[in-house]
Order: structure tokens, then sequence, then C-alpha cells
């Protein structure tokens, strides 16, 4: 009966065993769960074990929008379970992979309702049991199997709500089956319809949930409350005696599977280029600033994969296109990505399509999010400093630290007070946000040279903008003494002119290939044709996706993603423009 | 200025440290070697407590003996607010009485339990737990009906009081000694709540809930 009843919806817990800022510790079939609800609302059900060390997550934080392991720190995303920071790596954005095993979550009778198993059909419907008029029972768990708890619930006897203190109820049982039985009592005129559901725990283990299908009030609520619970713990009481002197069966050993495969497998060999993986739907689209649009992407089915400050995803356009526009969500905002796009006239037509042809309700395809500017959450102080539309990862970064109360400036320079994007968002970073209006460059300059001018140990920039603005502010900040670790940066895009008019060899150590580079071709469209499948994004030296690790041989760099020690390092390429001073290059691949 | 005779893994010792740190009560410690030193077996340590257990306080020549009693003494002289002990409500100090005796109990079984399996002393462990779940039973029922009732707290009172620290130290301790709490669901939001009391510290193996969310 128990193998049947894994692809078989079970209540896993009450509803209101999930308060806000709490984690449930749940169990089914002898799976246990961490279970949690997030502040918007949403009931996760994961697998209760980190991924790092195998704590139990039951005993972690939840903070509202992410779950904390209490161990290291590890942080997990609302809905997808994807690990979004891991304090040991601070400078890193965790692998897609770090994703905990999750489980259906329904919300039914004032049940959290799940299964171990892909469940069959939807949640039971109660014929008798309305939704929102009902009274949820005080769950009883009970040491003992689910069928000898059934069973003896069959005989269970109580009396209707209307008639607590009378002693000669009449009951009838209306229905049961494998995990529930339905009681009706009458007397008088009165008459109640009790639902039971067990829950199984574990092959000797079992919670009883009871459901009534009407409601009451004040004292008479908490007595028919109390006349239940008194039953059903007597009851209880009876069937762990029953059950103590049969054998106790083995428990239920959990299976744990291993990861899905599209998360396990390396990718395969494929010569296409730039992928679009999924499909969302355009929910939104609104005035996010002069001259922006917001654009609110949901998925056509199922969740999105998890995303951290500083991610971007790739959007294909209608026209052909393909841009590359920052997540400007808060973290645990999983059920779809916010962008902001600039309507830039003098553009290929990437963002004029964005305002002019994409419109609500339509599917656009995207690639998933990559993060290649990834936020660190140990630094005694952040400064952000954002020049225009370069507001939307800082956005999201700043709304990271606010919620985890970490200390941090948002310095927001535009044209004027219409140009500040996503209102409601800046608005809930109330007291770090300092806005600066209007300022020509050389105004500009003085006050960076101002927010710049003190770094102490432990600080780090991030930086997005304008080009010509983030020049001068990396070379503030290397005046004023910040190391060059502790200033991140991205570009818009590329706007060094790329002489491609070298040739050269490129070996690939791991993939056992030596190919020649000639003038006119990238390196990543030469390792393409040869079935290398580089993941790529901007392609214009801009985002950082196609990194390789450089082993021998001297880069010709021409991208804007790597800092300077980077650069000088020789040590990391940008495959899309950057190519070799030297003969040959060999690669990490 | 107080002295704590003090040893790091107690959970009578904690409860003193909790209560002392959300007072705002200065005090110094001095550690005793419990395990495996049994240093509270000493002479030294008999001439303060003939009972040979922790916790023990000194304030300004003033010793006294037993967990219980110290939280009531250190509540009754140093809490301002007066409602972590309310003197003039005997209602609320009988409630109080009453759930420092079932500390006294969950003592006896969730904390021997992990006296047995973390330092090897021998009880029937079997007994010892069994008597663990008797009692958190009957306290998930209570917080559970006091959740229905719009009481958070183990008294019948709108705040904490010495009641909930007395009974929290061995019952978050209880996996150590092989309890789970998962059949207890309300006493483990009742945890949320007192870890949530301005002033909240930890031990080893009792870890913070983080913040509620801001109303």
């Amino acid at each position: 009966m128990l193998d049947q009843a894994r692809t078989r919806w079970h209540p896993i817990a009450a509803a209101h065993d999930l308060p806000l800022r709490h984690v449930f510790h749940g169990q089914l079939l002898g799976r246990e769960f961490a279970v949690w609800r997030a502040d918007d609302g949403y009931v996760n059900v994961w697998e209760n074990r980190c991924l790092h060390r195998g704590v139990r997550l039951s005993i972690g934080i939840n903070d509202g929008r992410e779950l904390k392991c209490q161990y290291h720190g590890w942080r997990y995303s609302n809905r997808t379970a994807g690990c979004t920071y891991i304090p040991a790596h601070p400078a890193d954005a965790p692998a897609r992979t770090i994703t905990n095993r999750t489980f259906p979550a329904v919300e039914r009778y004032g049940l959290v309702w799940s299964a171990t198993d892909e469940p069959q059909g939807e949640v039971p419907e109660v014929a008798g049991l309305a939704e929102g008029e009902f009274l949820g029972l005080r769950g009883i768990p009970v040491n003992a199997p689910a069928d000898r708890v059934v069973a003896r619930l069959r005989g269970y006897s109580f009396q209707p709500s209307g008639r607590i203190d009378g002693n000669d109820a009449e009951i009838a049982v209306e229905a049961a089956g494998d995990f529930s039985v339905a009681l009706r009592a009458r007397e008088g005129g009165a008459e109640t319809l009790a639902v039971f559901f067990v829950q199984p725990v574990d092959s000797n283990r079992s919670v009883i949930r009871g459901v009534l299908n009407s409601d009451a009030e004040g004292a008479a609520r908490l007595a028919v409350l109390r006349h239940h619970n008194e039953r059903l713990s007597k009851l209880r009481d009876a069937i762990e005696q029953e059950a103590a002197q049969a054998p106790a069966p083995e428990p239920i050993a959990p299976q744990f599977e291993r990861l899905p495969a599209e998360l396990a497998e390396m990718p395969e060999l494929t010569a296409h280029g730039r992928k679009a993986a999924l499909r969302v739907q355009v929910a939104r689209k609104w005035q996010a600033a002069d001259g922006i649009a917001g654009f609110e992407l949901k998925p056509l089915s199922g969740l999105l994969p998890t995303f951290q400050p500083g991610a971007h995803i790739d959007v294909h356009m209608p026209n052909g296109e393909i841009r590359q526009y920052s997540i400007a969500n808060g973290p645990g905002e999983s059920d779809r990505y916010v962008i902001g796009v600039k309507l830039e006239r003098d553009s290929k037509g990437g963002s004029v399509c964005m305002h002019e042809s994409v419109r609500e309700g339509d599917v656009l395809a995207i690639s998933e999010p990559r993060n290649n500017f990834p936020l660190r959450r140990d630094a005694v102080k952040t400064i952000f400093v954002a020049g225009g539309i370069g507001v939307t990862p800082l956005l999201a970064m700043a709304q990271a630290l606010h919620h985890q109360e970490l200390a941090h400036e948002f310095h927001y320079f535009t044209q004027g007070e219409s140009q500040l994007a996503f209102r409601d968002r800046l608005d809930g970073l109330k007291g770090t946000l300092v806005p600066h209006l209007g300022l020509d460059p050389e105004a500009t300059g003085a006050k960076l040279r101002e927010i710049l001018s003190v770094y102490k140990f432990g600080m780090h920039l991030y930086l997005c903008g304008p080009g010509p603005m983030l020049e001068t502010a990396r070379k503030i900040a290397a005046e004023a003494g910040w190391p060059e670790g502790a200033v991140h940066f991205e570009y818009f895009k590329n706007t060094n002119k790329i002489d491609d008019s070298s040739s050269f060899e490129v070996a690939l150590a791991r993939s056992c290939m030596t190919l020649k580079v000639p003038a006119g071709k990238t390196i990543l469209e030469v390792m393409r044709e040869a079935g290398i499948d580089m993941p790529s994004s901007c392609e214009q030296g801009a985002c950082g996706t196609c990194l390789a690790t450089v082993i021998e041989g001297e880069p010709d760099h021409q991208d804007v993603y790597l800092n300077d020690a980077e650069r000088k390092s020789g040590t990391k390429i940008m495959t899309c423009v950057s190519r070799a001073k030297s003969a040959r290059l060999v690669l990490d691949l | 200025m107080i002295t704590l005779y003090d040893y790091e893994l107690s959970g009578n010792c904690y409860k003193l440290r909790l209560l002392m740190s959300i007072l705002g009560i200065d005090y110094k410690t001095v550690p005793v070697d419990f395990y495996p030193g049994r240093e509270h077996k000493s002479d030294w340590f008999l001439r303060l407590n003939p009972l040979g257990q922790l916790p023990v306080i000194d304030d300004d020549g003033f010793v006294l003996r037993d967990a219980q009693a110290i939280l009531v003494y250190l509540a009754s002289k140093y809490d301002a607010s007066g409602t972590w002990y309310p003197r003039d409500n005997p209602e609320l100090l009988g409630q109080i009485s009453q759930w420092l005796a079932f500390a006294d109990g969950i003592t006896s079984t969730s904390s021997a339990a992990r006296l047995h399996d973390g330092m090897f002393y021998d009880f029937d462990i079997e007994t010892v737990r069994a008597g663990a779940h008797r009692l958190f039973r009957i306290l998930d029922e209570h917080l559970w009906f006091g959740e229905q009732e719009g009481r958070d707290w183990l008294c019948s009172a709108d705040h904490p009081t010495i009641a909930d620290i007395a009974c929290f130290p061995y019952i978050m301790l209880s996996e150590e000694g092989g309890i789970s709490r998962q059949d207890y669901p309300a006493i483990r939001r009742w945890c949320d709540r007192v870890k949530r009391i301005k002033g909240f510290v930890v031990m080893s193996g009792v870890f913070p809930a983080g913040p509620a969310k801001a109303a």
C-alpha cells in the first residue's frame, strides 16, 4: 500500500504550521522535508538537507526570501531552491547545479499537501467540505502505521459541533479510503461531518489531520477543538498500545536521487551559438522612467531558473537581434524576471524593438541567467555607483544587501528626476539611496571624488553605467587608493575598435585540439566551428560569459570585462574579441 | 558583581546566562569542568553546593544554588520591568511555579538523555526518552491551544516570563539526547519566539532564529 502511496497527494502540515519566518520540519513516507512560507506567500517543500554538508534545513533561517543553512550560511532561493550565495566563496556566483530537491505544494482545506514522487492527478476534492468554511483540528501524531490508524478511525466517536455536551451521537462512516475516513455525527437536529486524513510519516508513524465541515467562533470553537483533541488523543493512546504489541516495521529508507539529468550532464557538443533555452511571457510592460521600459517576464510553465544579484539574460528579439539585460529583482522574487530597457535611437534596433514591438502577452525567447558580475556579501561596506540604465544590476544587489541589513550606499546618477527608474524598488532602499541629478561630466567627477574619497580595508565598489563614467570612476577610485580587487564594474558595451587582423594558433589543452584562427574570425567562432560548445552572450567583450583560462601564450586583450590586474596576469581571455600577440595560445578548454 | 559557577555545555547554566543577557545584568563566570573533570564533585565545589550540582551563583557573598531558584532570585532583584517574575500577580506566580517544576521534569528526562548520549551517563535511555516525549506532548498541546487563544508564552501573560527561560534550554538540546521535536510543531514555533526575545544569546547546540518579519 505504501508503494502506491508515493504518487498520491498527502497532507504534510497544517497551514497554520507555516507562520512567516519559520521553517517547519515535515516528513512523508520516510522522506524529511523542510517546509517554509516565503513573505510572498509561496510554500516551499524541500528535501531537508543542505547540499553542502547534509545539515537539516529545518533548523535553518527563513529570511522571508531565502532559506539560509545554519552550518555554513549557504543561501537558497524561494521557489527554485537554487543556491544564491556561498559565504566561503564570496566572489563567485554559485553554479546552477547547486539546486536542492523540491516537492510539490498545494494548500487546501487548511492543509499543505505534497507527495514524495510525481503525484498523479489533483489534490482530492472532498464532498461536503467547502473551501473557506471548515475547521481544522489539531494534528495528532501517532506512533503506529497509517493503515492501523485508518482502521481505528472508522470507529472514532464524537459529538456534532452544536452538541458538544451530549453523549449519544450516532456516527456514520460516509466514505473511507487507504488514507482517509469521513464520518458524520448526528444528535438531535445537529450534525457535523469530520474528514480525517492520515499522513503516513514513516512505516510506523502517522499524523491524524482532521477537518470539520463547519467553523465556529470564540469559546464554541475552542470547545469543539478541545473535544476532538481529547477524543483523538484517547484514540491515539489506544492505537499506540495496540501497535506496540506487534513488531515495529522497518523504517522506510528514503531514496536519494541523483541530480536531474539537465543539471548533472555535460552540455552536448554543438556548433550553434547563443541558445535561448527559455520561453517567457511579457506579463507586464510599463514605463519605468522617461525613456525606460520595464518588463516583467514570467515563465510559460514551471519555474524560472535561479538568479543571483548581478545576473543577466540574453533576450532574443522578434527582429533577430540579441541583447543582454540585467535582472533587477530583489532576492527571493523568483516568479519573474524584471528588466529595464532604455530606448537607444541610434542602436541597431534592439531597444526600439523592445519598446515599440514587444507588448504585454508576447512570448519572448531568453537565455538562462548568467552571473559574471557577482556580489560579495562579506564587505564591511559596499558602495554602488549607477549611471542611467546601469542601475539595473546594482538595484538587484542593493535590494539583497538591504534585506540582509548589510551596510551599503547607493549612488544613482541620472539626468533628472524623471529618469530615476523603478521608483517602487528605489523606495524600498530608503536611507541608502542617494540620487545625483543633472550633473555634467565635471560635476559628476567631483561628486565621485567625494564618494570614493575614503577607502577602508574590506570595502567594495560596484560600478555600472556609460563607458566614460566608468572610466572616470575607475580612475578616481585608483587614485583614492581603492585596490583593483575591490572595484567591480560592468560595461554596457565595448566601444573599443576591435583589431582582428592577426592570425595565430589556439591549442585547447583539455579537448586535445589545435585550431587556426585566421584574420577576420574570432577564437569563439573557430571553436564553435570545431564543435566546442562555448557559452557566450554579448559577443563584444563586455559581459564576461565566454571567459577562458590561458595556460600559455600572450593574449591581446580587446575587451572591457577584465580589470588591469587580470589583463596583466595574462591568465584570462575573452574569446569573443580578444586575440593573441604570440603565435600560439594554449587555453584550458 | 554576580559570579556564575558555569559549565559551557550545561543547559541549566545557559538559562541563567540567557536571563542575565536579556536583563542586561553584568556577571563573571568561574568555569567548572563538569565533564570529564567532574569538578562539581570536588571538595571546593561541594562546599558551595553540597548537592554537587551546577549552577551556583555568588552575588556579593549571597550564594544560591538551583537553576530555577536562581531565575526567581535574579528576576525579582534585577528586572526593573517586573514582567519576568511579576511579584504582585498571584495567578501568574502560581503558573510560573508550575512550569518551573515542569522544567525540572524536562531536566530529569531530556537532559538525562543528552548526558547519556553525550557524556556516557548511566541512565535507562529508553525510559528517559519516553519521559521527555510524554512531557513534550503535553507542552505541545498547551502551546497549540495557546496559539488558538492568542497566547504566545507558557503562562497566561502577553509577555514571556522566567517559566519560558526555564523550559527552553533542554527542549532545544533534546536532539542531542536522540529526542526529535518533529512531532511538536507548536513547541518548535514557541522556540522561535523565545529566540526572538531581545537580548537572546545562544550556546553550543542552540541556533538563532533570524529576525521576525518587520510589521
